[in-house]
């Protein structure tokens, strides 16, 4: 009496007797060893085993019920033994001397495959018998010789409190080996996409059926991140996912998803979809039982070796033939030397650019995924939307894409068809070169136009007050922002609205002798009619209550109207001997307030004045005849050379400097260096009291320089007259009186 | 020295020959290149054809494609590649110089061996 299994072997179901069964694995067991270390062992064994099933299917096409000990024997017969192939000579005595014939390999399998406890090196296996989910943590306990609830509690706080224990764990999944490929017989599964059941391209089928889950599972954690998306929940609980997943619109694990469906081969034919599904009792999977998956380890261990160490030795050839060649020519010329050596430091910069640039790319991704969002408030609808995707996807996504899965089949060392799949990288990068163009181009076009700009008074409730405070009652904090990113001009962003910090305050003299306030409103547009149309949109509110002014901390912008470089001009009118303060919360930075709007720079329409530049938030000014000075009587601009005095009487020259402007009298002369003219001293016409102020100082200086160059002059004289009356007293003799020229000072 | 080894020796050099002389009739399946090998009372093992035609192909003498078989799983059809008909005929060439070496060498033997059996007749006659 027998037993008789059912095998599924290369995808044939086979009735089979458990000794024909046994005779059958010890000779593909045999199989396998002889060709360990032949090249295409696998398609070899494949070939033999699928004739092997064919003759099956036709035995079994004749009415035997089942195979038997004898059909394989005679299957076995007419394949030959490997003691019988007609192979390279060595090869066949050297697997004949360590296997000794196959006739005892029934045995040898027995005690050469170990489901018994190895006893010298411990390796780390997934406990398929004490699981949870994957066994990870059974089998870490196992090989730490720890109870398995520690590391589950150590897991389970891991990825609570970081989220990195969840990938770990994933990562240890995938990579431990079950223990149940230690036991005869059971499944060796391989990562496939299933064509079968798909969605887009069967990753998520594949990766569940890979891990015995439904597919469902592996789709939704793709899909967490989306959902994220759809929910604006960022904390999951349990499940807080590593930051680059956790974006709020991520293609984080799309770009995972391509890579996977780049990189696992597509379960093509039967013989795959059951290696995919890891049917149990399967030819394939009794092949690579442990012994020999440890062999194939090895294998490719010792080949890696092989390959690294030539490829090293290789390197170290050329350069120590080249080292060879300068040292042989050293002797005559140092030039071979220094070639040598510019060499290898231009190959060094050439690494650490190309390395800088792979580093960029990947930056550059990170930042357009975490900028995304904002298109909203950028592109119209339509066709710019459609260029700004094929920008994020094509422009950059598919060069990161591509340099990692570069990387991948580099590592794996995949050589199947690497021409289409660069073909394809370069063809879908250039669509995005095109999208990225035409999306400049067109963004560009909705800059082009400026508004009419006009000056709007804003209406003071009490504009006698003393002291005027500039203060925001916005709830944005500065410091605070929502997003990590954080992008000028941008500050806050949520689903309709993004604030834009373009304001600019610029601090002016009144003619009145109280407070007043305009407001200048400018938008870009594509046409000037439609930068009109948004500029009067701009809501920015200005109001006075007691001696605060509170002004809006930024521009609010919804989705309808768009960013088109709204931006706001506060000008606050003080007049002479009263205070202004502007209060830290006004504005975005930590210490200095900007007045000016990063954007503005360079803009026709804005004069960038003095008095924008070096003040200090939180610090009391008053507004004299020559401008702002603080309570202690520093000169608000000057706060970088406070300390220098502005005469200075040195042994042989006087040098006399006010607000750049440098008057230097030495033996060479008088140079004057008007620090104005260099500078941006251009006024527009609410300034043209200031510039008469100004005028009227700079003559009183230029009055008090001639005078203190006539006392010189005077002086000068005076002691050639000494000199001449001297010498004439003494000498008697004639001397033509010395010249001193004093140039011509040129003070306009 | 014994005579299975030198047999087998001999054999393994003209098997690659013969695996392409059968291929180059035409597509053929591993089980049909046996057949014909056998009709040609030549035997080999499957075991030995396979490793040999995998060799081949990685040499890209051989391509092959997969045809469904109604019995068992699809099947691998070999054909030669351009480099495999040149290669072909190179073995075909040195063949026939070997073969007509060995014609030529073992016939000048058999006349020799027949020499010295008229030798040994003539020798023997006298008794």
């Amino acid at each position: 009496m027998k037993q008789v299994i059912n095998i599924n072997f290369h995808g044939q179901v086979v009735p089979i007797e458990t000794s024909a069964f046994e005779l059958l694995k010890a000779y593909t067991d045999s199989l396998s060893r002889y060709f360990a270390n032949e090249e295409g062992k696998e398609e070899i064994i494949n070939d033999i085993e699928s004739r092997i099933g064919e003759l099956f299917q036709g035995r079994l096409k004749k009415g035997a019920t089942c195979i038997t000990d004898d059909d394989v024997n005679a299957i076995i017969k007419s394949m030959g033994r490997p003691e019988e192939f007609e192979g390279e000579e060595e090869k066949v005595a050297s697997t004949l001397g360590e296997s000794a014939g196959s006739k005892t390999s029934e045995q040898q399998a027995k005690t050469e495959v170990p489901p018994t406890t190895p006893t010298g090196n411990k390796r780390l296996f997934r406990d398929e018998n004490n699981k949870v989910i994957g066994g990870v943590c059974g089998g870490l306990a196992n090989y730490f010789g720890t109870d398995p609830v520690i590391i589950r509690v150590i897991f389970a706080v891991v990825a609570l409190a970081f989220g990195t224990g969840l990938l770990a764990y994933i990562i240890l999944w995938v990579a431990v080996p079950s223990s149940a490929s230690t036991t005869i017989g059971a499944s060796r599964k391989k990562l496939f996409r299933d064509p079968d059941d798909k969605f887009i391209a069967g990753v998520c089928r594949g990766i569940g059926n890979y891990f015995g889950v439904s597919a469902w599972i592996p789709r939704i954690l793709f899909l967490i991140p989306f959902l994220s998306f759809a929910f604006r929940d960022r904390h999951w609980g349990a499940f807080d996912f590593p930051g680059f997943l956790n974006l709020s619109f991520s293609p984080g694990s799309l770009i995972i998803y391509i890579i996977l469906w780049l990189v696992i081969p597509e379960a093509s034919n039967t013989a795959e979809k059951l290696e995919m599904k890891g049917e149990k009792v399967d030819m394939n999977s009794i092949k690579n039982s442990v012994v020999e998956e440890m062999k194939g380890v090895q294998q490719r261990a010792e080949k890696f070796g092989k390959e690294a160490s030539a490829v090293v030795g290789e390197k170290g050839r050329v350069m120590g033939s080249e080292i060879k060649t300068v040292a042989k020519r050293g002797g005559r010329s140092l030039g071979d030397v220094i070639i040598f050596l510019v060499k290898a430091f231009a190959y060094f910069i050439i690494g650490c650019v190309s390395f800088g640039l792979v580093v960029a790319l990947f930056a550059l991704a990170v930042v357009s995924i975490g900028l995304f969002p904002l298109k909203e408030f950028l592109l119209t609808e339509g066709w710019q939307n459609a260029l700004a995707w094929g920008t994020l996807l094509f422009f950059i996504a598919v060069p990161v894409i591509g340099i990692i899965t570069w990387i991948i089949r580099r590592l794996t060392k995949m050589k199947s068809n690497r021409k289409i799949l660069r073909a394809s990288f370069i063809s879908l990068w250039i669509v995005g070169w095109v999208c990225f163009i035409c999306l400049i181009a067109s963004i560009s076009k909705d800059f082009k136009s400026i508004n009419n700009v006009n000056e709007q008074n804003v209406t003071l409730s009490n504009p006698a007050i003393n002291k005027l405070l500039l203060t925001t009652n916005s709830p944005l904090k500065s410091g605070y922002r929502y997003n990590s990113f954080r992008i000028e001009p941008f500050e806050a962003w949520d689903e309709d609205t993004v604030t834009v910090k373009n304001i600019e305050i610029k601090i002016i003299k009144s003619t009145s002798d109280s407070f007043s306030v305009t407001l200048l409103k400018i938008a870009n547009g594509r046409t000037k009619r439609f930068a009109d149309t948004l500029a009067n949109l701009i809501q920015f509110n200005v109001e006075q209550k007691d001696s605060l002014l509170i002004v809006d901390k930024g521009i609010a912008i919804n989705r309808k109207d768009k960013f088109r470089n709204q931006r706001v001009v506060l000008n606050v009118y003080v007049p002479v001997g009263k205070q202004i303060r502007i209060d830290k919360s006004v504005g975005w930075g930590n210490n200095n307030v900007r007045f000016d709007g990063p954007w503005n720079e360079g803009d026709y329409f804005i004069d960038r004045d003095d008095e924008e530049h070096g003040w200090e938030s939180n610090v009391d000014y008053i507004m004299k005849a020559d401008g702002l000075y603080t309570l202690d009587g520093r000169k608000a601009e000057d706060w970088d050379n406070d300390h220098e005095p502005k005469v200075k009487i040195g042994p042989s020259s006087i040098e006399i400097n006010d607000n750049g402007d440098k008057i230097k009298i030495d033996k060479n002369g008088v140079k004057v260096h008007d620090g104005s003219n260099g500078d941006n001293y251009r006024y527009n016409g609410n300034e043209s009291i200031n510039k008469i102020d100004s005028m009227k100082q700079k003559l009183d200086e230029q009055q008090r320089v001639k005078d203190s160059l006539e006392k010189v002059k005077h002086n000068v004289e005076k002691q050639l007259e000494k000199i001449e009356d001297k010498k004439e007293n003494e000498t008697e003799a004639v001397v033509y009186p010395a010249t001193i020229f004093i140039p011509f000072i040129n003070f306009d | 020295m014994n005579i299975d080894n030198t047999a087998s020796q001999m054999r393994k050099g003209v098997l690659e020959f013969c695996i392409l002389s059968v291929i180059k009739q035409g597509e053929a399946y591993p089980s049909d290149i046996i057949d014909k090998m056998k009709a040609a009372n030549l035997n080999i093992f499957e075991g030995t054809l396979y490793p040999l035609l995998t060799r081949l192909k990685n040499a890209e003498f051989l391509t092959y494609r997969w045809i469904e078989s109604n019995s068992g799983p699809p099947r691998k059809y070999f054909s030669l590649t351009e480099k495999g008909a040149q290669f072909y005929k190179e073995l075909e060439a040195t063949w026939n110089e070997l073969a007509n070496a060995v014609k030529a060498l073992s016939e000048a033997e058999q006349e020799h061996t027949a020499g010295q059996e008229n030798a040994n007749i003539n020798f023997n006659n006298p008794q």
